[in-house]
């Protein structure tokens, strides 16, 4: 808190130098005024500030603060984030270049983002979580950690199902899971999942950990309702010709890039693309009976200290900007209306046939299961 | 004047102190660790006495425990069959001359341990760096990848401990025991047998005590390469329950007890051993060491075993490290066309994120270890014998961290800090991370002053207070001088330590703010892996230059 008031003095000071400037303001520049005032207000009023309040505050602060030329921050966002750390950070310097809004920034494993919530429940300091994985934030959100925010802008836009009815998951990007291959090693490779309980595959296939990797889990969970939820049987034939649980989607894909392995299970597909796109002897195929696609869900904390920043960030994350972003790291965009050039779009791969709620339920169930299985 | 005798070293009218001492431990060490317990205690927001043994009732778990019991166990093993020898050709022979040595030999040390791991699992895996250089590897290196791997690699890591704590104790067991004993008629053997090794016993118990905690306290190596085997220890299942969703302290808790437990038991059992083979070896008199000159073959044994230790201890897994950090495309392999700096010049690029979190790593590591050993030298000063019960409980308590695994303190630290009426606001800033560090390692500071302290003869602070010393005058002009020697190698373990420390650094720093260590974690999990080993190798090599350079100031002091 004195830090935002301190924030706050210093710039009233400023702003009375920079008269002339506000001439210059481009509209973009409001809207970034707009959003520091709000912070400031945020922090100290009611969090549920409404969206007419919020004018009313931009309208009499931008005249009044023209200082954000240079980019003294005006309040901050606490994210904490599990994804692609370079995405990630891209769009961090983004929003913070858009808005001039300082981003304080965790980034993690879905895992460990979720360990650090936990760890801070008794004094939460996140504004806004993003997990790789849409069962997670489901949870989250049963639990009771999240807020709904009804006005995000462009969320209609998104995927069918990559928003929840009320408003307080937004998957902002997706990665599908597919067969990463060594084309070095396999020239053939694999069709279906099925496929690589075949002996000619003993031993060298690696699938992330579930525990650490929220995609792994939402496949294993996919896959076996589609099956009809019961059927681990070819998970028991994978175990049985050695496929190996390898830690989280990065430490799986590495022996298979260097040879050591020659495949990996379920793998996130924009690391095969990226690795792939950098001249590593790598490339995907999606199984015939179709895979799991899993949103990377964001959020707003309930108890989220700077809420107005909170949702422009989320805000941004749905922006063409921050999709092109998105796009980049080679993830699926969030976004319906735009379409990735450098990898294959979601319309185009096949789904398994499973329903969130029941793999959100049961998640911690088939994790413990598989652990038990894998070890 | 029994009490004077008995006392040696304490001082009188410390009484005060020694109950600041136990205040300050108190607050940092005990408090968090009652916040983990107490959690463990409330499984479901209930009271539950039996929580963490009932954990135990799990045939799974319970082999997880007796794995990491064994693990500590061979590892003892392991880094004594290492470090044993060396301490010797360092200690005794004309090798010993060479300082530069004890430089190279803290490097294994040095490398995280999960750096180190990776480097062994790339050399070492189908299709590695050993299979490529001599294909014919490939038909012996699966079989590394067994408990044997893992013991050789945490004892290769492990053993630069021991083996400082064992050479610092042969030097100053010094020649004229030895001398004595040979004018007597004594052969080689039996001076090492009545001689050496039973004044070795007491540093060796708590060497090895270190060495065992270390052990099944570490992450690093179960989570590479332990993983890979399927050897699963308390570590890595902690870890999984505080780190993967779902989440559940109350199973990690209760599992952190238990590892707890057992370290105190082995703690008790070292502690009798040290206390029964504590001798004062340095006394008012001069103190001479004898440096065999190694003729011929001897030379050339004594000098291949050092070679032998280099190669297996920093030559195999620093070649795969900085092999993989000049890598253009890493599913090339070795081939000279496949380099590039391009990794190193990223990361010393002023501003980029590797160079922030170096920076970072370099200043807060040097906060920690400098508040580290003043903290731990006004510990230790307190313990003085060691016959009182408060003493022995300041040293057990100082020595609490090194013996719960680092995620629990952490886990504890944030509870504490971060509780709603907790009224200073550290939490999420530079100093909760100094003072984690600090908590941490405040056991190297205490164990390296310790034993410094425990070799001054109270008969030292006797003559000078015969002499009309008043208790700050001898302290500053007798006690400290002698203690300086440890205070710098706790300086330097602490800064060396904390400079790649992951566990803690993962969960206290502040969003946004990143370490080498956790640089390199993220890297390895989500980005780059030769950007990751390219920030070990600088990392390491920027801590090594500190230390060259402590030593060098350390040298006029001695």
């Amino acid at each position: 808190m004195k830090t935002m008031s301190e924030m706050a003095t210093k710039k009233t000071k400023t702003s009375w130098r920079g008269g002339l400037a506000v001439l210059m303001l481009t509209s973009s520049l409001l809207g970034a005024c707009g959003a520091a005032g709000n912070a400031n207000t945020g922090a100290s009023a009611d969090p549920g500030n409404s969206a007419s309040g919020n004018e009313a505050a931009n309208g009499g602060q931008a005249a009044e603060q023209p200082a954000e030329q240079q980019p003294a921050p005006s309040g901050k966002v606490v994210v904490y984030t599990a994804g692609p750390e370079g995405l990630a950070t891209k769009i961090r310097e983004g929003f913070e270049a858009k808005y001039g809004v300082t981003v304080e920034q965790f980034d993690g494993t879905t895992g460990k983002v979720l360990g650090r919530l936990e760890a801070e429940k008794g004094n939460p300091v996140a504004d806004v979580v993003v997990l790789a994985s849409w069962p997670s934030a489901m949870a989250m959100k049963a639990e009771g950690w999240t807020q709904a925010y009804p006005e995000a802008a462009e969320a209609d836009k998104l995927q069918t199902d990559w928003v929840d009815a009320d408003r307080h998951l937004f998957g902002y990007s997706a990665s599908a899971l597919g067969i990463t291959y060594n084309t070095k090693l396999v020239s053939e490779p694999p069709r279906d999942w099925a496929d690589l309980a075949d002996p000619s595959w003993q031993g060298v296939v690696n699938i992330p950990d579930p525990s650490l990797s929220g995609s792994a889990l939402d496949f294993i969970s996919g896959y076996l309702n589609d099956q009809g939820s019961e059927d681990w049987s070819l998970f028991e034939q994978l175990k049985a010709n050695g496929v190996a649980m390898a830690g989280a989607n990065k430490e799986a894909l590495d022996p298979v890039i260097t040879g050591a392995k020659s495949i990996v299970m379920a793998g996130v597909d924009y690391m095969a693309y990226s690795a792939k796109a950098k001249g590593e002897p790598v490339d995907i195929v999606y199984p015939e009976s179709g895979t799991v696609i899993n949103p990377r869900a964001a959020m707003i904390m309930k108890t989220s200290p700077n809420l107005d920043n909170a949702k422009l960030f989320i805000d941004y994350l749905l922006s063409d900007e921050a999709q092109a972003l998105v796009t980049g790291a080679y993830l699926l965009p969030g976004r319906a209306d735009i379409k990735a050039d450098n990898r294959v779009n979601t319309d185009e791969i096949k789904l398994l046939d499973y329903d969130w709620n029941w793999m959100s339920e049961q998640g911690e169930a088939i994790s413990a299961r598989f652990l038990e299985l894998f070890k | 004047m029994d009490k004077l005798i008995r006392g040696g070293l304490r001082l009188p009218a410390m009484s005060w102190r020694l109950g600041l001492g136990l205040v300050l431990l108190g607050g940092l060490v005990l408090l968090p660790l009652a916040m983990v317990l107490l959690r463990s205690l409330y499984p479901d927001d209930a009271f539950d006495a039996l929580a963490p043994l009932r954990v135990l009732s799990d045939p799974t778990l319970l082999s997880i425990f007796w794995n990491s019991i064994a693990l500590g166990g061979w590892v003892v093993l392991g880094s004594t069959l290492l470090a044993l020898p060396m301490a010797f050709l360092a200690a005794r022979t004309s090798i010993g001359r060479h300082a530069w040595l004890d430089v190279v030999l803290i490097i294994p040390f040095m490398t995280p341990p999960y750096i180190g791991s990776m480097g062994w699992i790339l050399f070492m895996q189908k299709r590695g760096f050993a299979e490529q250089l001599w294909p014919a590897a490939g038909s012996v290196t699966p079989t590394f990848f067994s408990l044997f791997g893992m013991v050789a690699i945490m004892s290769l890591h492990l053993f630069p401990f021991l083996y400082l704590i064992l050479r610092n104790a042969l030097q100053r067991i010094g020649g004229s025991l030895e001398e004595a004993a040979s004018v007597h008629g004594g052969g080689p053997l039996y001076r090492l047998r009545r001689i050496v090794l039973p004044l070795l016993l007491g540093s060796y118990a708590m060497g090895a005590l270190l060495v065992f905690v270390k052990t099944i306290a570490e992450f690093g190596t179960p989570a590479t390469f332990g993983r890979q085997i399927g050897y699963y220890v308390l570590t890595s299942e902690i870890h999984r329950y505080t780190s993967s969703w779902p989440i559940d302290f109350g199973k990690a808790t209760a599992l952190a007890s238990i590892l707890l437990g057992a370290c105190l038991m082995f703690w008790y059992v070292q502690n009798v051993i040290s206390r029964r083979h504590q001798y004062r070896t340095l006394g008012g008199k001069g103190m001479r060491t004898r440096m065999t000159p190694l003729p011929g073959w001897r030379a050339v044994w004594g000098w291949g075993y050092t070679g032998a230790l280099l190669l297996l201890s920093i030559g195999i897994p620093y070649f795969s490290i900085i092999a993989a950090s000049l890598m253009k495309l890493r599913g090339e392999g070795l081939a000279w066309g496949n380099m590039t700096l391009a990794h190193y010049a990223e990361l010393l690029r002023p501003g980029s994120k590797g160079w922030q979190a170096l920076l970072n790593s370099m200043g807060l590591a040097a906060l920690a270890a400098t508040a580290a050993v003043l903290l731990g030298t006004f510990l230790v000063l307190q313990m003085g014998s060691m016959k009182q019960f408060s003493q022995r409980s300041l040293d057990l308590f100082s020595l609490l961290p090194n013996t719960v695994p680092g995620i629990v303190i952490v886990v504890g630290l944030i509870l504490l800090w971060n509780a709603p009426w907790m009224p200073v606001p550290i939490y999420n800033t530079y100093a909760m991370v100094v003072l984690t560090y600090v908590v941490f390692f405040l056991p190297y500071s205490v164990q390296y002053i310790k034993s410094s302290a425990a070799q001054i003869d109270g008969s030292l602070v006797q003559a000078g207070r015969v002499f009309g010393g008043k208790p700050w005058y001898i302290f500053r002009r007798i006690v400290l001088p002698l203690l300086i020697p440890g205070v710098l190698a706790g300086w330097m373990m602490t800064f060396t330590i904390s400079a790649r420390e992951l566990v803690a650094s993962l969960m206290v720093l502040p969003p946004s703010m990143q370490v080498t260590a956790t640089y390199i974690f993220s890297q390895f999990e989500q980005g780059e892996v030769s950007l990751g080993m390219a920030m070990a190798v600088v990392s390491v090599g920027l801590t090594t230059l500190v230390l060259v350079a402590m030593n060098y100031l350390g040298a006029d002091r001695k």
